[in-house]
């Protein structure tokens, strides 16, 4: 079944190769935004059936996004899975805490990214 | 995946590195510039600062361009200027050689 993703980073590098990564591999419909502020609109406008969300980012960082996604009754029901380079697991734990259906590290292996996106979501 | 697949990903992530390669060099001069000031002990809380951020995204992206090292030798540099390293295992003679051994890593996946 092909899925609608939409991937908020700032990072160009990342958010190019989760795309080709999860288009290549998995099939699914990518589209990405490179700020928080961007990833909130696009999640309003496109309603995926997931967001991959960065946790570092400037300006808007993930954990605001991820407020204004849940405050807006067009997308709070998306689920999201946050993106970090974090490892302290203290720090993994709060991000968990804050309503996500994961947390996934960085750096992240191409070839089964969206292994590991589908398993958490319960995608076939 | 099917081996078609997998040879799509691997060409995509090639030149995907190669697109990519200036902005990581460029992270990479930052944390050479900030090893050097803070063994002269002239660095900048600003420098510092950008420091750690460089190293926080080189850590996130090194591996999944297949340096797992790039990304543990970041995560030193990441340690050592946010200051997190509060007993010193991170020394200031180690932390000017993390430069050195990225560009050597990066050198050859290239």
């Amino acid at each position: 079944m092909q899925h609608r993703i939409l991937i908020i980073d700032d990072e160009d590098d990342i958010r190019e190769v989760a795309a080709m990564s999860l288009e290549t591999v998995a099939g699914w419909e990518v589209m990405v935004a490179n700020s928080g502020a961007q990833g909130v609109l696009r999640a309003a406008q496109y309603q995926p059936d997931a967001i991959l969300l960065d946790v570092m980012m400037p300006g808007m960082d993930g954990p605001t996004t991820l407020r204004e996604l849940r405050g807006n009754p067009a997308t709070s029901r998306i689920p999201v899975l946050f993106l970090t380079a974090k490892v302290q697991a203290t720090e993994r734990r709060r991000f968990a805490d804050l309503g996500v259906q994961a947390v996934l590290v960085k750096p992240f292996d191409p070839m089964t990214l969206s292994v590991q996106i589908a398993g958490v979501l319960g995608w076939e | 995946m099917k081996p078609a697949q997998a040879e799509l990903l691997a060409a995509a992530m090639d030149r995907l590195w190669k697109q990519h390669l200036p902005e990581l060099e460029d992270r990479v001069a930052v944390l050479e510039a900030a090893a050097t000031a803070a063994g002269a002990g002239t660095i900048s809380d600003q420098l510092r600062e950008e420091a750690h951020f460089a190293a926080h995204k080189l850590a996130g992206v090194l591996g999944t361009f297949g340096l797992a090292e790039g990304t543990d030798l970041a995560r030193e540099a990441e340690r050592f200027f946010s200051g997190s390293d509060e007993e010193g295992w991170i020394s200031q003679e180690r932390i000017s050689q993390v430069p050195i051994q990225l560009r050597a890593l990066m050198a050859a996946r290239k």
